[in-house]
């Protein structure tokens, strides 16, 4: 069977799958391997963004997925309320940074870092799906490991945990920003308060 | 007095960062003396406005205590020799590099959360509906069905409402067991007469009152403690005392507590 058949295969099983479909299911339909799929399913993906569509191919760590392009945003909101994420906490943003470059990671890890208690933050971050147990550590009273899912990934549009940025990049990308934004008031959601000596 | 500006911090660190940024000063040489300064002030405003100050932020303000008493120390021993000790601060130092380079994360990741959000995706389809073994469905049509459940709940809002503004009262009704109580007292009290079935039927006006009283004679008359006679139909019906009327095991087997606490009391 030639690759365009099979491509043409996987376009309407990403159509049809919705959620991110892995590779190796996709292979399987077709008795190829896995790492062929994921070839066919990039050059996809590739032709897909050469034509400018308004679908968009996403990799999630070996699966694949159907989804809108960002700059269409606009115009899906003006036709329709799509349900929408309520966006994570300052604190939870934290511990998910934590967890996603420490893991595997402890609460106690965690809450070395940040200086304070983690346990309902990661309480939520479980519930959201985001953060999973993935072992015990061999440390006294094997405490639960933590490690961050496919559902991380997805929201925060990493392709693998290897497309993490680096640290250091980070760090250059907010000095210069920093930068910029020194001459701005920082101060918007301060309150006041008067403290007599 | 003074004014001191208070945000929300997501821990120690995150105030202990913010305090320092504010100050101007360079992390590799922070002036622990002020900070230290600064940060339990805060702490104070903090419980002057009755917010509770999380034990994990006392835990750092003793730590730069410590880290600031131990650079007041001299760092001369007793002999007059000079120690080289590592600066105080360093340990402190490396946990505040390392939180403000996951706060920096955090505000990339945010980003990311944001840009993600106008990226919108499908929910997988169900196609179990296409395949060979199709559930078997209800044979009726999806609008007749839904005008049909509509109508249903909307007669029962109407029901509920009309119950919210009422309260059903209900009269206490007579019992089979009460009456057969009655019309064994009576007949026990007026052994060989003949009782017209009028006068034990309490209020003649309730139909009610009058079947409870026929039915509860004719379950009496089966089990013989009565004997019931009618001379013609729609005449007079008398009751009279039946062979049975003084076995009150027949009775309680009608009604246990009646009879053994009513009829047992009397003898």
């Amino acid at each position: 069977m030639n690759n365009k058949v099979i491509k043409s295969a996987f376009e309407s099983m990403l159509f049809i799958w919705g959620e991110p479909l892995p590779a190796k299911d996709a292979a399987d339909v077709f008795g190829i391997d896995k790492e062929t799929a994921v070839s066919l399913f990039r050059e996809l993906m590739e032709e897909y963004q050469q034509e400018g569509r308004g679908i968009v191919i996403r990799e999630i760590n070996g699966a694949f997925q159907f989804t809108t392009k960002e700059e269409n945003a606009d115009y899906i909101e003006k036709l329709c309320t799509p349900v929408k994420m309520k966006r994570l906490s300052q604190s939870a943003l934290e511990v998910l940074a934590i967890v996603a470059y420490k893991q595997p990671v402890t609460k106690g890890e965690i809450e070395a870092i940040r200086g304070i208690k983690c346990d309902r933050v990661m309480e939520g971050l479980m519930g959201k799906g985001l953060v999973e147990a993935v072992g015990r550590s061999q440390a006294i009273g094997r405490p639960i490991l933590y490690g961050t899912t496919d559902m991380f990934l997805k929201n925060f549009g990493f392709t693998s945990l290897k497309d993490l940025p680096e640290i250091e990049d980070i760090e250059t990308a907010i000095n210069t920003e920093d930068a910029e934004m020194a001459e701005e008031d920082k101060d918007l959601d301060q309150m006041e308060l008067d403290i007599e000596l | 007095m003074y004014k001191v500006k208070l945000q929300s911090f997501e821990g120690p660190f995150d105030l202990l960062v913010y305090l320092i940024e504010s100050a101007e000063m360079s992390i590799y040489d922070i002036r622990i003396s002020e900070i230290t300064s600064q940060y339990l002030d805060y702490i104070k405003a903090m419980e002057d406005q009755n917010i509770e100050v999380a034990q994990e932020f006392m835990v750092l303000a003793a730590s730069l205590i410590e880290i600031k008493s131990r650079m007041i120390l001299p760092r001369i021993t007793e002999e007059g020799e000079t120690v080289i000790e590592e600066d105080p601060r360093t340990e402190l130092v490396q946990k505040i590099l390392e939180y403000k380079r996951f706060k920096e994360i955090s505000e990339d990741f945010r980003e990311r959360e944001e840009r993600m959000s106008h990226i919108y995706s499908k929910p997988q389809e169900d196609i179990s509906e296409y395949l060979n073994n199709p559930d078997e469905y209800l044979s009726l049509d999806i609008k007749a069905f839904a005008s049909a459940f509509s109508l249903f709940i909307q007669r029962k809002q109407r029901i509920e409402a009309v119950r919210k503004h009422y309260t059903r009262v209900e009269r206490e009704r007579a019992t089979m067991e009460h009456r057969i109580s009655s019309i064994l007292k009576t007949v026990r009290k007026r052994l060989g007469e003949r009782v017209n079935f009028r006068d034990l039927v309490e209020n003649k006006k309730d139909k009610y009152d009058v079947i409870v009283t026929f039915s509860s004679l004719l379950e009496m008359a089966k089990e013989r403690v009565v004997k019931v006679e009618q001379k013609y139909n729609y005449g007079n019906i008398e009751v009279s005392a039946g062979d049975n009327v003084e076995n009150d095991d027949i009775l309680r087997r009608y009604s246990p507590e009646e009879f053994s606490e009513e009829v047992l009391n009397e003898q």
